[in-house]
């Protein structure tokens, strides 16, 4: 029975961290840039619901498609204006100037909201109901559904609209996809929107579930590249399902193994798949 | 030529001000620290910042700290660690080496003044810290480090003896530790408390420090059903440990206790009703029954500390100011300002502080009780210390049955 409740806490807890690590691989696969932000992106999104909730009193889980508006138009920007300029430029670039966003936000985020603690905390934050025996938790569950509701209407966009149509094809062939009209430099900045969007989504959640500070995005960012490279690119249901290898991982090697291990877990996954797999790893990166 | 002419003419007064700068040094005794303002660690960090700067200034302005027969100011050179330990051992060897501070006052957390005090060992310049509690700081035999928190081995000595006194009287305690310095002390303090008092240890689980995700460490504990819960780690752990108490519905039937957080008014504020009932622990009250020389007592210091700061100092705060303090009564005693003196006079030392009464012990530590206190209706009441203080409410309900 204690199996069956920690498989069922690491599935749960893996949702959220898919829905992490969504908006991260989709701006790795599509625009080439690992973002080290992608944490920080996570903290605002958190910060968003928080006053959302707290000033206005929207409630979270509503709170949570504003959120996303707010950083799909930051995500925007900034991609228009400070990254586009760098895209086309190798790989270290990319990581220098996002490692550099991610300090800025950090510190801009304790400057703007204090090193406080918050929680958001709706009614149903800490609600649970029993099944079979096992506990399941509200909130976390929430987050599961919501990580597969956006994994599928990532998809959708991608695979099913004109606009996602362009999205890859500038990812595959970006002269081709010229020929055709596309507007790169628009629409990298759309992808890195709708990743900083992902982002913000999971940060909402994420201050449900655990706590928001300005300093939780950094091993945030670790998480979501494991899950990313692992799930691959290209696919959001493949990441969310990679969010649950980790989930169920982590939280089995916890008891089992030993908590300490568990970051050893993550990123020992994260070593044995590019071993294996390189190919796959390799052209995702 | 007319430029070096100029310069000529300005010499004398290039050398009078170089003069009256060397003399103003003269005058002035500066303490260094490196503390956590930014990064993971920032909010508690933020007590020491504040605290250090609040006491020198109280103290200066109430005439500094004489020694012989020359009175000197107080003042503090304090670097941001960024919540880096490598970065603090580093700050603290520039602090000695290249700004040439008198003493040193502590960082934050046991881990930092484990590696601190090394360099203060090393260039013999005493520290005097209020930031870290393990056993582990004071078991190498240093001369010149010094600290106002008690043992971390005894944090939970005191709530061990109240389970002693309550009714219905708990047996079976889970222990769930995090895995850095401080808090693997504690563990290992308590178990040895748990085991002479007669009690069982049902579960006994170490976190990763970091860590966010408790679930299953929490499902494990609610299988076992045990009585009390005695968990050690650090702010925001806490703060996940009992929300996903909540969300788990993980319920022990006597109580549950945390090393941190519990005293602090973030803490509370954080987790509102969630936060009641949880037990704590702290070494300080601010009650107007601890007399100080700078600041009258405890709670005038409080009361001067949050409209300073805007927030509620914690025995964090507490502890610093008394580190301080610490140097101003030593160096007036020692009647000389070389460390090795300094040194001598701190280890010799007793006196009445807003923190508590100030005597260092054989092995550098000061030797206190911990004060019980739990929240109950979003205040924190002090329950236990060698008796109850105040009627605990135990045994905790259910989060199911609360309203």
């Amino acid at each position: 029975m204690l199996l069956a409740q920690i498989i069922v806490n690491g599935v749960l807890l893996g949702g959220l961290y898919g829905l992490m690590a969504l908006g991260m691989a989709l701006v790795w696969g599509v625009l080439n840039i690992v973002n080290l932000a992608h944490g920080a992106f996570v903290m605002l999104g958190g910060y968003i619901v928080y006053y959302l909730f707290t000033t206005l009193g929207i409630d979270p889980l509503a709170a949570l498609p504003i959120a996303m508006a707010l950083m799909f138009a930051f995500g925007y920007l900034l991609q228009y204006v400070v990254l586009n300029q760098i895209i086309r430029s190798a790989m270290l670039n990319t990581l220098l100037i996002t490692f550099g966003l991610d300090v800025v936000l950090t510190y801009l985020a304790q400057l703007g909201f204090s090193a406080d603690f918050r929680t958001i905390a709706p009614s149903y934050a800490g609600a649970n109901f029993g099944l079979l025996g096992i506990t399941v938790p509200v909130a976390p569950l929430a987050a599961f559904a919501i990580a597969w509701l956006l994994a599928g209407l990532t998809w959708l966009l991608l695979n099913r609209l004109p606009l996602g149509r362009a999205i890859r094809a500038t990812a595959q062939n970006l002269v081709a996809a010229r020929l055709y009209g596309v507007n790169p430099r628009r629409l990298y900045a759309v992808t890195f929107g709708i990743g900083a969007a992902l982002a913000g989504a999971s940060g909402g959640l994420y201050g449900m579930i655990s706590h928001l500070s300005p300093y939780v995005g950094a091993p945030l960012t670790a998480k979501a590249f494991v899950i990313a490279v692992i799930g691959g690119l290209h696919n959001p249901f493949a990441v969310v399902a990679s969010g649950l290898i980790i989930g169920i991982a982590e939280s089995l090697a916890a008891l089992y193994v030993g908590p300490t291990y568990a970051n050893v877990i993550s990123f020992g996954l994260l070593v044995l798949i590019l071993v294996l797999r390189p190919s796959r790893a390799l052209r995702a990166a | 030529m007319r430029y070096t002419l100029t310069l000529l003419a300005a010499l004398p007064a290039l050398i009078l001000s170089a003069a009256t700068l060397a003399q103003a040094d003269d005058d002035v005794i500066t303490l260094g620290a490196s503390v956590q303002q930014t990064g993971q660690q920032a909010n508690t960090g933020r007590y020491y910042a504040d605290a250090y700067k609040l006491a020198i200034d109280t103290i200066n302005a109430k005439g500094g700290v004489k020694v012989g027969d020359k009175s000197y100011k107080l003042a503090l050179k304090l670097y941001d660690n960024q919540s880096d330990v490598n970065l603090s051992v580093r700050q603290y060897v520039q602090l000695i080496t290249a700004d040439k501070v008198n003493y040193l006052l502590g960082p934050f957390a046991s881990n930092y003044a484990l590696d601190d005090s090394s360099v203060a060992e090393k260039y013999q310049i005493p520290m005097v810290q209020g930031g870290g509690a393990s056993g582990q700081i004071y078991a190498r035999g240093y001369k010149y480090v010094f600290g106002t928190l008690p043992p971390a081995e005894d944090y939970y000595a005191s709530t061990i003896d109240m389970m002693g006194k309550l009714d219905p009287k708990p047996a079976n305690v889970a222990l769930i530790s995090a895995d850095d310095s401080f808090d693997v002390s504690v563990a290992k303090g308590t178990r040895e408390h748990l085991k002479s008092a007669g009690l069982n240890i049902v579960v006994d689980e170490k976190f990763a420090e970091n860590n966010a995700d408790f679930a299953s460490i929490l499902s494990l504990v609610k299988s076992k059903t045990p009585d009390v819960i005695l968990w050690s780690g650090h702010e925001t752990e806490a703060l996940n440990f009992i929300r996903q108490m909540k969300s788990l519905d993980v319920n022990p039937k006597g109580f549950y206790a945390f090393t941190v957080g519990v005293p602090t008014a973030d803490f509370r504020k954080a987790l509102g009703n969630d936060a009641n009932y949880a037990f704590g622990m702290t070494t300080w009250l601010p009650t107007d029954k601890l007399p100080d020389q700078w600041f009258g007592n405890a709670a005038d210091f409080a009361k001067v500390y949050k409209e300073k700061f805007g927030y509620d100092p914690d025995y964090h705060a507490a502890s610093a100011v008394a580190d301080v303090e610490t140097y101003a009564v030593s160096l007036a005693k020692a009647g000389s300002l070389e460390p090795p003196k300094v040194r001598d006079a701190i280890a010799a030392i007793e006196f009445d502080s807003l923190y508590a009464h100030i005597k260092y012990g054989e092995n550098g530590q000061i030797v206190l009780p911990q004060v019980v206190v739990q929240i109950q209706n979003n205040e924190l009441m002090p329950v236990y210390s060698t008796d109850f203080l105040n009627k605990p409410q135990y045994p905790v309900p259910a989060w199911g049955e609360r309203k």
